[in-house]
Order: structure tokens, then sequence, then C-alpha cells
């Protein structure tokens, strides 16, 4: 059993904080002791396998995303900036890359409580209710309409985090870490939602895996 | 020199110029979205987290201490909103830690060698208080002194914890036969 002095030599070698008296005293425990040298080459092997490891290009929209949610000139003088633009910030963090519009929300920033995750009831009219009854996600998602947003109502009731793509109007959103065994439902607001797109898609993953989708009313029936 | 620019940028920025916020950006985006992507695994989680982290330092730009280095108070931020972001989820993880993420975008898949799959399951089976000192020592090639400054530990600590981190991680390895 090493000492965790020598131990320490080890790792001071492999990171380069060596001095001389230390590499002596490294060389005669690595002399004397065949285990020692054993661990040496497995941790020698670990951080090359640690340093091998590419970096990986961020997404390409994440940097307008981030430039998109900072205020305009005049208000990037201020020594503090608002909160709402954080919460505004939050909402375009949660609009998905890919074919869909990526689209900033604009206006008055909703309150943290809209975004996500929210245990109270709607306040607008019911539009639509989607039982979910198939695969390993039930319960049901309903959609409500107030004058300035679309609100959907996530009751559902799965084994493991379950994460929607909700896509309509042009716009798509993620929501994470829905559903859970208790089921306690979410409310998620769309603020600006189009008031003439007539319905929202929603896609549900498990584990990044596809596991259903449905279709929902955005509007009131005609 | 690298932090002189910084200042300039944090200067510019502070002045209202959105070309200096960009070049922030740019310079910064890709080691904090990396740093967040090796302790959170999940790319949606990584590109949300830095996001916010980089809101996060826009918006405190006017409490920047030029006497530290920016890169420090970035990555702090930046490491700070992933664990945050970690310990939001941790409920669940026991559920998606055994299941492989196959939704990972292409880079993952260009990234996809057998170590470096190996390497991120055995990441994500240590502390996270160990996880991120891996992550700032192999992945963002800082020094002992900087990474005490980016978690404000003492040297001595952020040592300890990196050599421990290193023993799980090479029981890991041979486990699995990648090492």
């Amino acid at each position: 059993m090493l000492a965790p002095e020598q131990l320490a030599l080890m790792h001071a070698e492999i990171d380069g904080e060596l001095d001389a008296a230390g590499r002596a005293e490294l060389a005669r425990v690595l002399l004397s002791d065949p285990q020692a040298r054993a661990l040496r080459e497995d941790l020698q092997r670990v951080c090359r396998a640690l340093d091998s490891v590419p970096d990986v290009e961020p997404p390409r929209q994440l940097r307008e995303r981030i430039l998109a949610a900072l205020p305009h000139s005049s208000a990037v003088r201020r020594a503090s900036w608002s909160a709402g633009w954080r919460y505004a910030a939050l909402i375009a963090g949660v609009v998905s890359a890919g074919a869909v519009v990526l689209e900033t929300v604009r206006g008055p920033a909703p309150a943290p409580s809209e975004i996500a995750g929210t245990m109270g009831a709607p306040a607008g009219a019911l539009l639509d209710t989607v039982q979910l009854t198939a695969g390993p996600i039930g319960g049901r998602v309903s959609s409500y309409r107030t004058p300035s947003a679309l609100d959907l109502k996530f009751d559902l009731v799965s084994s493991a985090p379950v994460d929607v793509l909700v896509t309509g109007g042009g716009r798509s959103v993620r929501v994470n870490g829905l559903g859970s065994r208790v089921g306690l439902p979410a409310r998620v607001t769309l603020p600006g939602f189009p008031a003439d797109a007539q319905t929202v898609d929603l896609v549900f993953l498990i584990g990044g895996h596809r596991v259903g989708s449905a279709t929902i009313r955005a509007a009131a029936k005609p | 020199m690298k932090e002189d620019a910084d200042w300039t940028l944090v200067r510019r920025c502070r002045e209202g110029s959105r070309e200096a916020c960009d070049q922030l950006v740019l310079r910064y985006q890709k080691p904090v979205y990396n740093a967040a992507l090796r302790l959170l695994r999940n790319p949606d989680d990584a590109r949300d987290a830095t996001q916010t982290a980089f809101m996060k330092v826009f918006e405190h730009l006017a409490d920047y201490n030029p006497q530290f280095k920016f890169y420090s108070w970035i990555y702090r931020i930046a490491i700070n909103e992933a664990l945050d972001t970690l310990a939001a989820r941790k409920p669940f993880e026991a559920l998606t830690e055994e299941e492989p993420d196959e939704a990972a975008g292409p880079e993952r898949l260009a990234e996809g060698q057998q170590t470096g799959r190996a390497i991120e399951d055995a990441l994500m089976q240590i502390k996270p208080e160990l996880r991120t000192v891996v992550v700032l020592r192999h992945f963002m090639h800082l020094s002992y002194h900087d990474m005490g400054d980016v978690l404000q530990l003492p040297e001595k600590t952020v040592k300890s914890r990196l050599h421990d981190a290193r023993q799980l991680l090479r029981q890991s390895l041979l486990q699995c036969g990648t090492i």
C-alpha cells in the first residue's frame, strides 16, 4: 500500500510539478515497488485518455441566442441589467435549434414562475385536452388561451423524466424534466404565441428517445 | 496579452459596445460550453447552462474586478451554473444514468470513440465536485492556482480532489477495459 505522499509524487509528476528531490524520491519508490510502477502507469494512462478527449464545437446558434438576449446598446450602459432580460433569456434558452425559427421573446418579460414547472391552474380559457394512454407516458395535456399567451398544462405520469418538444406557430420550445412517478402537474406559458396558429405539436422524449407525439388545439373551435 | 485584451473588451462592453460583447462570447463560448458539457453530459443542458452563464456574466459585468483574471471569473460563473443545473436534476439522475445518450448531435458522433464514451461514463459516476476539478484540469487545462481561483478553494484541496478523482476514474476505466 502506497503512502499518500508517494501517491502525491505520482500526481505531481503527471502535472509537471515535480522538483528534483521529488523526482529522486519517486524513482526510489518505483524501483523498489512493482505495485507502485503499475499504479503510476495506470494513472498516466488515465490522464492521457482524459487529455485525448477532443473539444466539441458549441452549437452554431448559441452565440446568436446569447446576443439576441442582450439588451440594446442604450440599456447596456446601465451598470446592472434588469432581471427581466434574464427571464427573456431563459425563455430564449428553451427555444430549440434546428429547422424551426429561432426567436427571442421580446416585450414584457414573464415572471419566472410562468416559464415551467409551476403547479397552479392556468387562468385562460380551456381550448383542448389530449389524453395520453399508450406508451410509457400516461396523463393528459391541456391547452388554454389567455389574451397574451398560450398556456399548456402537463399532467404527466412516467417512470422517468420526460422532455417535450412543443412546436407551433413557427416556434419550437423544449421543456425538460416533466413527469415523474408522482405526476405533479406543470404549466408552460408561451408568451406572444401567434393567435392564428391552430394547433401545437408535442413530441415526448425519454432519455433523448422519442416515445410518442400528440397534437393539441391552440385556438378555439370556429 | 490575453488578460489585457479581455479587460479592454470588458470595458467596451460596459460602455455599450455590442461588438465587444460579441467578441467576449466568441472568445469564451467554446471553453464554457465544453466545461458544461463535460459536467452535464447532455448537450441541450450544456447549451442552456452556457447561455444562462453568459447572461449572468453580462448582467454582472459592472461587478467584475479587473484585479482578477477574467477567465477565472467567467469560468466560476459557468461552473456554478452547470452545477446548479446538475443539482436541479439530481432526483432523476439515477433513472437516466445507465441509459446512453443517443440524442447527441453530430459533434458527438464525430467525437464518438469508445474511449471518449468510456471517459464520459466514468466521469458521470464520480461526485460533481470531483468531476469539476477533472474538467478544469484536463479539459480546460488550468493550473492548480487557477483552479483554486475558479473554485475559491485552497490549492491543497484542489489537488486532493483531483487525486481522488483520478483514482476513481482509474478504477472505473480499468473495470471497463479502457486502460
